[in-house]
């Protein structure tokens, strides 16, 4: 039953080294499974796989766009912002300024007309002082007069 | 060319057939039936999970075409690192077909227990090892690689590469052409066979769990096989399309 390894490798018709037709049918029957397979399996998939690379790179080069353009209108937005902050800030300055010099021209103003109020109660003050006195005058002479003959009497 | 064991029941729990085929005759062409037989499942196999993948090809890949992707990607890069960007997607489908069908044949081999379909004559095993598979993918490889070369530089311009670096190495360069079929087609017969046999060898003396290890061990070497004849080959194809010229200009300058 058993045989020695020796005689199988160089045994009657056959054996293992048996070259035959089985090749070059076997390299027609290569060449063709290579043609099937390149209609079935490569083209197919790699036109798949190529297109869905540039649906990617399409989509990544437009997102970086957009970025690139958020970028952009941030950085507008930003000095937009300053700028307004800035202009508000140079109004409120202004709006105080102007209160401020108004607020002090209505002082003076206020500040004149108690200082006229002033001198004109004092002036009348005086005038009174004068009439007054002008008609004590009289009075004063003929009490002086009376006061005189009293004691001379 | 029969060794039968026969176990304590004296019925035979395994046998290992070596070196017998079973004869086609197609005119007065003798061919191994066995060896076309397993091509032709594997044929199918690879057609059919092409078709699978690619029938409804989507741009986000579902289910089946996930695989068929991953594949692709594996030959693509295999190929890719030998030929280089420019060159690679023209041998793509040769050398990817070549890894891929002798990647299946091996996997099928050891996978598929196909020796318990009985054959008049020899058995059902991976096609890979008889040599007349490999001798063929091993001589298409050379006839490829000689047209990569022919069809860039010309048959002379070819030539003269053989003369490059120095023209000390014309005979060996020479020699090359023949040893590098020699070696693609026995090394992966040899491989194959070798593996089978010893698998074999290990069921005729321990007929459960000892030849397992050996078994998986077989299917990382035929996966390691088919990787090494498709690099080989696209490395042979890329050496005839290398430009020795514009090499020796770009050293210069």
């Amino acid at each position: 039953m058993m045989m020695s390894v020796g005689t199988v490798w160089l045994a009657e018709a056959g054996g293992l080294f048996d070259l035959d037709a089985t090749l070059p049918l076997m390299a027609i029957q290569f060449l063709v499974l290579v043609a099937v397979l390149n209609a079935v399996f490569y083209k197919p998939l790699l036109r798949v796989v190529d297109e869905r690379e540039e649906y990617i790179r399409s989509n990544q080069a437009q997102a970086k766009e957009l970025q690139a353009k958020a970028a952009q209108l941030t950085r507008q937005y930003d000095q937009e912002l300053a700028v307004a902050r800035r202009e508000a800030q140079k109004t409120l300055n202004a709006a105080q300024e102007q209160a401020k010099q108004e607020s002090q021209a209505q002082i003076r103003v206020a500040q004149q007309a108690a200082q006229a109020q002033i001198a004109q109660a004092q002036a009348d003050l005086a005038a009174q002082q004068a009439q007054a006195l002008a008609q004590l005058e009289p009075q004063v002479q003929s009490l002086g007069e009376a006061i005189l003959a009293k004691l001379l009497v | 060319m029969v060794w039968m064991w026969h176990g304590l029941l004296g019925a035979p729990l395994a046998s290992l057939e070596v070196g017998e085929h079973l004869y086609w005759e197609l005119g007065n062409l003798k061919i191994h039936g066995q060896v076309f037989i397993t091509s032709w499942i594997v044929m199918a196999l690879l057609i059919g999970a092409s078709l699978l993948g690619t029938r409804n090809a989507q741009r986000v890949p579902q289910g089946w075409q996930n695989f068929m992707e991953y594949v692709l990607d594996f030959v693509r890069t295999l190929t890719r690192n030998q030929l280089g960007e420019k060159e690679y997607r023209a041998w793509l489908p040769f050398v990817g077909t070549l890894f891929l069908f002798i990647f299946t044949c091996n996997w099928t081999g050891i996978l598929v227990p196909w020796k318990l379909i009985e054959l008049p004559a020899g058995e059902l095993a991976a096609s890979t090892n008889d040599i007349n598979t490999t001798a063929a993918l091993a001589l298409l490889t050379s006839l490829a690689y000689f047209y990569a070369g022919f069809s860039r530089k010309g048959l002379l311009g070819y030539f003269k590469g053989y003369l490059y670096p120095s023209p000390i190495m014309l005979p060996f360069k020479i020699i090359e052409d023949f040893t590098k079929p020699l070696s693609l087609s026995f090394r992966l017969f040899g491989n194959i066979l070798a593996d089978e046999l010893v698998v074999g060898v290990l069921v005729l003396l321990v007929p459960v769990l000892l030849p397992v290890p050996l078994m998986v061990l077989g299917l990382f070497l035929s996966g390691i096989q088919a990787l090494i004849f498709a690099t080989l080959a696209s490395t042979y194809i890329a050496e005839a399309l290398e430009d020795h010229e514009h090499e020796e200009e770009a050293e210069i300058a």
